[in-house]
Order: structure tokens, then sequence, then C-alpha cells
């Protein structure tokens, strides 16, 4: 509450001051951004809006991650614009259920949403679709190609990018760059260490720097920190895994079901493999590595605990925390791929010289506008506002924040050197990793399709079973399969193929 | 003999205490923690361990950005709880008389089928109540209000007050009854007289479960509620974001039961005087 | 007795009018929804009949994690029941710190479940919490807390008769200090030691307020979700994940509102027909025999 007076006493005195000075330095006194970008989101056009008398109803995600910047921005926009906003933080887990049951009980209970893109194949028809001045400003033309295709359904943009999420491999370099390091491991290994560039060679390098101290503080150090708890976020490593097994750059027509058949193909020896390799790794994880959740990955990778890690980019950032032990000394890299992927269209595997990889454009934090709601416009203005240039570039500075870079102007790695202080070679190895997962034409998307979470939670639990020693990766899988026919059965195979159909124009980049 | 079997009470104490106490002890060490002090393994003595932080006590109260507000949810969750316990108890305890002194019979249900229909109450899992509480309540408009809110709480509290007071009365005396229709007083006067002073134990009881498993009921306050009207729960688990920040969890976990400590001790005393109204009869 | 219908109607009734009248339309709505297909797809009250029934009787997931649901809930609870009983008897009579050690033992219910356990989860942290560091300093090695089948088991029971032995702690402690005083003068008299007269007056006592305890802490421990998701998520595997939250994740997770409600009134149907045999047999036993 502290803060609200001094915001407030800081925007009296901007006020009292502006007759005097320039509107953009003004902006940049009061909201501590730097520079007011001018458009039709930025905080001038913002102001002279006049929104007194109105509420906006927002639900987001927990604080800090997207949930602290929802917030900020909001106490912005009632500011400027004299509307009250009233924002709600949930916790990821129960985030689809606070805002599926009033939709599907016709009650207008949140005027703009923050949640996980991949829930788009659910709540599409709930959606107000983002109007075409909004799709035409320069912000939204900046945002790269595959946040657009997020953000589309039926040739409809009706979610509102507001981050661009991935996964991608995190590693540290003072390790793999000491001479020492290099050494064992070749004894050990017999080939040069290098950033693994299959799971293969992943799995190796993890089982070669785990249970002993390698960054000499006195706790013991572990290869690999990977998301395996159960109903946490475990189902997007899982698919991070197997992509580069199982989805083939030559076979179209589906990743996780054959679009023609609408058989489930989770059980295929691309799928097994990667859950094979899976539970390999799992030898190397840090005591009750089993048991991470997304929390614990980033302590593990960004404490300096763990030597490897892949998924989102907070474990990445974390690292590079003004005050961390091993701020500077990690690097950014494509997810590993495979030098051999199943073909399932010749039921074979095909060998790659070059391992193929397959970017898994996993879900990520996006905004919508619920189409129940009586303020659309002051709606869409909020989500404009929150996205401008001069709140992005001061969001994507805050790491806890979980702002990630989705337009191609955020692709400037001088930007990450000379704001955030990041080493050349660092900021380079980050930009050059995210631009190039949104050029690949292999890219993997998650399963937009109506009943989404019942298809990933009977796969997490075939996934968790098999790292239990509950079963093995063939049966456990052969499970899921069988599970996921019940779900289409259920949902209907007409319904699903319709909306996996266009998962599937997006993976074939048709 | 004697001084062993003090020693061995003392010693099951002095255990029992330490094991209530610990996760708090953590706790309180971890809020002064920062990231670093986290990720380098356990540790617990502040600046010889690790270098301590206000951080997230000040993000608590409103200096250190992300700030939840802790004050409107603590309020209208003691608003809810109160209110809903206090009909609860009240409506709870008459029943509870009826079922402990009467018999009812209606076909083929009796009293003990009408007390275990009460407790039944609180057998069915909540996750599929919120669908129906949700319409029901959005039905009369009252979705997202506090007294929306304390009418589900009085569905969920009623079942405890009436079957912890269905035993505390029948462990009074009926000849208490007895004597006081003797003396000239109707039911209603002999409960609120004789039986209602005799059962303070009781009704403390009664009162303190209603209020604990009130406010922390987690799910309905989640379910039931959009924006405006928050509890205490829903504003703290708002901090457990995909990074869980150990520190400013633990400091909202102890934030939330300091004032129920205080209601402990309010607790401990009525059930002293319960002791004496009980013993002096 | 003049009037006495009347007096007996005006205790019971409101209590009871207003408990039906909250609880009727979700009840009634919830046993109509067991027999929709209501997802996140197909929101809505079609019918499909017994199907969401005949699902679940073949659902092994379901009637696994009722078993293991008893398991959890019945050790929890009798391990509550004993403490509970002893520390009560502890600070009953004159102890020293009488009322600071009486408010201790109160405390842990006080907290909130939910955050409470992610608490547990830090301090069960196999690399970064104390529980395995203390281990270490013991010279034993670190246990797999969370990763392992049975260690994961006792953890979830652990965080449950922390937080609710207080429960029957003060159950236990009121229904002691509400005793008569007379029985116990008249055992000192007949030269009664402790233990004889713990179990001829103290127990036989203090036998109906047990059953009520030990029954409300059964229902309130079968209903452990949030404990569960915080802490395992289930896991390792399915290992101890519950009923409820098995319910939990079928309903509000995957969404199939439909198939939850079938779950619920099954697993109510199940729960109320055992809590009534458990309810009978205790009371005969605890209280015929004490009497």
């Amino acid at each position: 509450m502290k803060t609200r007076v001094l915001i407030s006493a800081v925007s009296m005195f901007a006020l009292i001051s502006s007759s005097t000075t320039f509107a953009s330095e003004d902006y940049a006194a009061r909201f501590g951004i730097e520079n007011d970008v001018p458009g039709m989101c930025s905080y001038a056009s913002i102001d002279a809006k006049d929104y007194s008398g109105q509420t906006l109803n927002i639900i987001t995600h927990a604080i800090p991650v997207m949930g602290e910047p929802t917030a900020l921005h909001a106490k912005q926009f009632e500011e400027l614009t004299g509307a009250t906003v009233n924002v709600v933080h949930v916790p990821f887990g129960d985030l689809f259920q606070r805002i599926m049951i009033p939709f599907q009980t016709g009650q207008n209970a949140y005027d703009v949403l923050f949640y996980g893109s991949l829930w788009i194949g659910d709540l599409n028809p709930y959606l107000a679709p983002v109007p075409e001045k909004y799709r035409n400003s320069p912000g939204m033309q900046d945002v790269t190609r595959n946040y657009i295709d997020v953000a589309t359904w039926d040739d409809q943009m009706i979610q509102y990018p507001v981050d661009g999420d991935r996964h991608y491999l995190k590693y540290r370099t003072d390790i793999f760059e000491n001479p020492d390091m290099q050494a064992r491991f070749k004894s050990e290994t017999g080939r040069d260490l290098t950033v693994p560039a299959t799971w293969e060679e992943y799995n190796e390098v993890a089982r070669v720097f785990s249970g002993w101290d390698w960054s000499g503080d006195g706790n013991l150090n572990y290869g690999s920190a990977e998301v395996a708890k159960r109903d946490d976020l475990m189902f997007s490593a899982f698919i991070s895994r197997a992509a580069a097994y199982a989805k083939h750059p030559n076979v179209k027509g589906g990743f996780f079901f054959d679009l023609e058949t609408m058989e489930p193909q989770i059980n295929n020896p691309g799928f097994v493999k990667g859950l094979e390799l899976f539970v390999e790794a799992s030898r190397d994880w840090a005591p009750g590595g089993a048991n991470f959740g997304l929390g614990d990955e980033i302590f593990a990778f960004g404490g300096g605990q763990a030597l490897m890690s892949y998924s989102w980019d907070d474990a990445f950032i974390q690292a590079q925390q003004e005050d961390s032990p091993i701020r500077n000394q990690v690097a950014a890299a494509p997810l590993p791929g495979a030098s051999e992927v199943w073909n399932r269209d010749t039921g074979q595997w095909d060998s790659f010289d070059e391992p193929s990889r397959a970017p898994y454009i996993t879900w990520g934090w996006t905004s919508a506008v619920s189409d129940r709601s009586e303020n659309k416009e002051m709606a869409f203005d909020y989500l404009c506002f929150f996205s401008n240039e001069a709140n992005t570039e001061s969001d994507l500075q805050i790491g806890r924040f979980g702002v990630n870079p989705y337009r191609e102007s955020h692709f400037d790695s001088a930007f990450w050197t000379d704001k955030l202080g990041w080493d050349a070679d660092l900021a380079t190895s980050y930009v050059e990793t995210l631009s190039g997962m949104d050029s690949s034409q292999n890219r993997v998307f998650d399963l937009r399709v109506p009943g989404v979470s019942q298809f990933m939670s009977s796969m997490a639990t075939g996934v968790a079973s098999a790292i239990a020693g509950q079963a093995t990766p063939q049966e456990a899988l052969d499970g899921v399969a069988a599970e996921w026919k019940q779900i289409v059965d259920r949902i209907g195979v007409d319904t699903v193929r319709e909306a996996y159909a266009r998962v599937v124009a997006l993976e074939d980049n048709q | 003999m004697r001084n062993l079997l003090r020693l061995i009470k003392f010693a099951a104490i002095l255990i029992w205490s330490a094991f209530v106490v610990a996760p708090f002890l953590w706790a309180l060490t971890t809020s002064f923690k920062t990231a670093n002090g986290v990720t380098s393994g356990a540790t617990y003595i502040p600046f010889v361990d690790y270098q301590p932080s206000l951080g997230a006590w000040k993000g608590l109260f409103g200096s250190g950005g992300g700030s939840i507000d802790i004050m409107g949810p603590f309020v209208n969750s003691a608003v809810v709880t109160l209110s809903a316990s206090l009909i609860s108890l009240i409506l709870g305890t008459l029943a509870a008389y009826g079922l402990s002194r009467f018999t009812y019979k209606a076909g083929p249900v009796g009293n003990a089928d009408l007390t275990f229909f009460f407790i039944s109450q609180r057998i069915m899992p909540p996750v599929v109540l919120a669908i129906p509480f949700f319409l029901m309540l959005g039905l009369f408009g009252l979705l997202d209000t506090i007294f929306g809110l304390v009418i589900v709480y009085i569905a969920l509290l009623m079942p405890i007050a009436v079957w912890v007071m269905v035993d505390f009365f029948n462990q009074v005396p009926r000849e208490l009854d007895e004597t006081a229709m003797i003396d000239g007083c109707n039911p209603v006067e002999t409960f609120w007289r004789v039986i209602l002073p005799n059962s303070k134990p009781g009704l403390v009881v009664a009162g303190i479960f209603c209020v604990v498993f009130g406010w922390n009921d987690f799910f309905f306050a989640f379910t039931l509620t959009f924006t405006k009207t928050q509890l205490l729960p829903v504003a703290i688990v708002s901090l457990n974001s995909s990074v869980t920040p150990w520190w400013s969890l633990s400091a909202s976990a102890l934030i939330s039961v300091a004032p129920l400590i205080l209601v402990a001790f309010l607790v401990e005393r009525y059930l002293d005087k319960g002791n004496i109204a009980g013993g002096g009869k | 007795m003049y009037g006495l219908t009347r007096y007996k109607l005006l205790f019971l009734l409101p209590g009871l009018l207003i408990l039906l009248g909250i609880i009727l339309f979700p009840l009634g709505f919830t046993i109509r929804v067991s027999f929709s297909g209501w997802d996140a797809a197909r929101p809505g009250l079609d019918w499909i009949g017994g199907t969401n029934y005949s699902r679940l009787f073949a659902d092994g997931r379901f009637w696994e994690s009722l078993s293991r649901l008893g398991a959890i809930a019945f050790t929890s609870v009798i391990l509550e029941y004993l403490l509970g009983f002893a520390l009560a008897l502890l600070v009953w009579r004159q102890v020293r710190f009488r009322r600071l050690t009486r408010v201790l033992f109160l405390i842990p219910m006080m907290t909130t479940p939910v955050v409470m356990a992610v608490i547990w989860r830090t301090i069960f942290h196999e690399s970064l919490g104390p529980a395995n560091d203390l281990l270490s300093l013991l010279g034993m090695g670190s246990i797999p807390w969370l990763t392992n089948s049975f260690w994961a088991t006792v953890v979830v029971i652990l965080v449950d008769v922390w937080q609710w032995t207080p429960f029957m702690f003060l159950l236990l402690l009121a229904g002691l200090l509400s005793l008569p005083r007379e029985p116990f003068l008249a055992a000192a008299i007949d030269g009664a030691g402790p233990i004889r007269t713990f179990f001829n007056v103290t127990f036989p006592a203090m036998a109906p307020i047990s059953v009520g305890a030990l029954i409300i802490r059964l229902i309130e421990a079968s209903k452990i979700m949030e404990t569960v998701y915080v802490i395992t998520s289930g896991g390792p595997g399915t290992s101890t994940e519950t009923s409820s939250y098995y319910i939990f994740i079928r309903g509000l997770r995957d969404f199939q509102i439909g198939y939850a409600a079938a779950l619920s009134v099954t697993y109510l149907v199940i729960m109320i027909v055992l809590l009534t045999i458990i309810a009978k047999s205790l009371s005969r036993y605890l209280v015929k025999n004490g009497a």
C-alpha cells in the first residue's frame, strides 16, 4: 500500500509540474519508463482517454510471473484513465477452472484474462476477436510469426500477444569451457565436451557431471535439472524431449495424432524413445529431482546446482540476476535434437547427418478479452497499453516479470548487454537461440484442441509412472494412447480433428 | 519412580513442542533469505549461514514491488468467518440440544440418522460442489459477495457445530434438566440457564472449529469470488507463482498464522473457565 | 410434558431447514450432472445415462486411489487420536508452563493447510531442505522423501498428523475438562493407581467424544487434497494419489465435470456406508466396553 501512496504523491507532483514540461519526459519520470514511444497505445494516447466511473476486472497469474506486470500496468492505467481496475492473482494450477466456470455458467466475471496459450482450443468460443485497429498497431506488426500464429484461431486473432515463451537449453559455460572439465569428460567418454546436439549427448554429459562437486563450493552438483513433477508442468518437458525423435521434418499431417485417422501417435517408437531417454536421465538429477516443479528447476539451475536444464526462460534469468554467483557463466542453445527420427509414414527410423531439431513452441502467457465483457474497448486499450513499447522494454528487463522477447525488435543482443550488463557472447547466444526457433520449419505446437488438459494430464500420468518405475516406457505410453482414444471418442472425433487441423497447418507451415 | 514419570512427561512435551515449532522456525529463517540463501542448500542462522534480507517482508507490506494487499482480504476473511461461525454455532447448538434430549421420529428416520445427516454434509469432496454453488449464487446475484460466502460457509460449518455439541450435551447429566424442569423451567429456559453454562468447553471447541475451518477454507473462497471479495488464503496463494519465492511464501504464511495464535490463547482461557464452571456443579 | 413437540421442533428445525435449503440444490445438481457429459468442450446437462458410472467401475485408478486413501486416512487418524489423547492427558492436570504448552499444541491446526504444505515441501526438498541436511549432520544418509513411494506416503501422513493432532487434542482436552470430579474421587478412595483409573474411569467417560472425534477426523482426512497436490502431486507415479485428489484432477484440472460428479457420488455413497458401519461398531465396542 505504501507504493500506492508513493506513486500518487509522485503523480500529484508530476501533475502540478506537467504544465511546464513536455509530456513525454513527464511520463518517464512518473512511471519509471525510459521514453514514452508515440503510438496508439502510448502513455500519451491512453492518458487522453477518460474511463472514469468504469470498472475493469482482470484475472491473471500469481505474483510475480505475469501477475506483477499485470498489477503494475493496471495501476498505471487507473491513473491515466480514471478507471477502476480490479486484479485477481491465481496460481497456475487453478487458473483454468477460475476462467472456465464463469464462462460455462454464463457469468461475466472478468473482462481481461491472462492465461496459458494452450487453452485456446477450450476458450475460443468465449473470446472476443482483436479489433483491426489493434492488429494494425506498430507493436502488433512487430510481433514474430510464432506468436501471431499462437494467437490465431480460425484465421482470427483472438489472443493478444504479450509474451514470448519457448523451451531452450541452458548450460554452464564456465564448466563447458574449462580445460580440466573437458579433459575429464574426454577420458570418461572418449569424445570432446560439446554443447549437446542430441538428447543422447545431453544424457551423457549429465551422467559425467553428476554427483560430485564440480563447482568447488562444498556442495554436490548434478548434471541436469528438469521439470518432472507430475501435475506441475512436466508434460511440457516431456514434449521438448520427445519432439526430437517423433517430429520428422518431412512427415506432414500431425505430431500427436495422425490427422487423417486421428490415431494417437503418443506410443509410436519416437515418443517411446523420448520417454526412455527421460527415464534414463532421471538417474542424473539432483536428489528429489523426480519431484521437481518449475520452481525447483529454476533454483537448481539458476542457483548453480545443475549443469544444464531446459524449459522456459526463468532459470536462465535467475542465473543472470545481479547477485547471482553464476552470472555471465551461462549460455543458451537450441533444444538438443536427434540423429535418428521416427518416420511414421514409412514405419522406420531415418538417419540425419546433422541432428534434426524440432523446436517446441511451448505454450506461454497470453491474454484475451472476454466476449461477454461490457467494456471491450477499455479492455483492449488496457492490453494495448500493457504491451506498448515503453512498458515492454521496461518489463523485459525485470526477470521475475516473466515477460520474454516476442517482437522482432527484441532480438537485439545490444539491448541485453547495454541494459542488463550481460556478456556479449551470452547475449548473442540468447538472442540467436530464440530467433532461431522462430524461423524453424520443423516446429511443434501444443495440442491446441478442446479438452487439452485431459490429454496432457493423461500423458503426464503415464510419463510419471514410467519415471517412478511402475511401468516400462512402452507400457506407459500404450496406456496413454488407449486413454487418448477414449478422450477423442468422448469429445467427438470431428471436434478434435477440426481443432487439430489448425495446429497441423501451423506445423506444416501452410 | 515419580521423578522418572515426570521426566518422561517433560521429555514428551518437549519433543512434541519441537515438532510443532520446527516448520515455523524454518519458515522464519527462510523468510529472511534471498534466492542465493535458498539455492546454496539448507541454512539456518542468519549472518552466520547466509546473508539475511528483508526483501520478503518488505514485499508483503508493499514497498518492494509485487506486494499483495493483505489488509482488505484480512478484514473480509474475519467478517465472513465470524458471521458464518456465529450463525452456525447458534443454529447448530440448538439442533444439537434437540438431538441430545428429545426423540425425533419420522418414518424410519431417528435421532442417530438425523445427527449423521448433519455430519454427512462434510463428506462430499468440495471439488464437485463448486459448479452447483456457483450456479446457485449466480442465480441470486450473490457471487463475489460476502453474503454469498457466508451462506455457503454456514453449510460447511454447521455440521461441525452440531456434531461436537451433541457429544458434549450427551456428557451433561440429564439430572440437571430434570431438576430444572421440576423448578418450573420450560425446555428453552432449561437449555439457556442450566445446560448451556455447563457446556462451555463444548461451545469453545465447536466455536474454534468453526473459525478454523472457515478461516482456512481455500476452495470455496477461491471458486465463488472474482476480483472484489478476496479472502486471506486466496491473497496468500496469489504469491504462489511458477517461480515459488520460498521467502515471501514463508513470510506470508507466518503473517496468516499470527491472528490465530491470539485465538489459541483466548481458547485456552475459556477452556479453563469452563473447567471451573463444570467443577463447581 | 405439555407442548413438548413444539419445543422439540423449535430446537431442531431452524438448523435443519437452513442446511437443507443450502445443500439440496447442490446435491441434486451433482447427482444430475453425474448423468451428463459436461466437460470443457460441451458444457451443459445433456443426458448420457449411466455412461459415467460404467466408466468409473472400470477405472482402476479410482479404486486404487480409494484403497490408498483408506490406508492414509486410517493411519493418520489413529496416530492423531493416540497422540492427541496422550497430549491432552499430559497437560490436563497441573503442569509447568501449562498455558504455553496448551496454546503451542493448538497452533498447527490454526494454519492454512495449503500454505503449510508449501513450507513442508521446502523442508523435505531432498537437496535444499533441512530434513536431509539434519540427517547428514547426524551422520545418516539422505532419504528420498518425495521420490520414493513409501517415504512420500510417510511425508503426507506426517504433515497430516502435524496439522490435525491438535484437533484431537482440543476435543479430548475439552472432554477431559468437563468430566465430573466424583468418579475420580471415588477411584482415589478405592486406592486405584493412575493406570487403573484411566481404564476404569477416564477412558469410558471419554468414549462418546472419542467416537465423535474419530468420525469427524476420518471424514476430514478422507478429503485430503491440497496437501497431496502441493507436496507430491500424487507422485511418484500414482503412489500418493488419493480419491479426492483424483476427483480434483478429473473435475477441475481435466474439467470433466460430469465424470467427476459420478466419482463424487460414488465416493459419497461408499463413505456413508463405511462411516455408518465404523461409527456403529466403534460406539458398540468403545462405549459399551467402557460402561
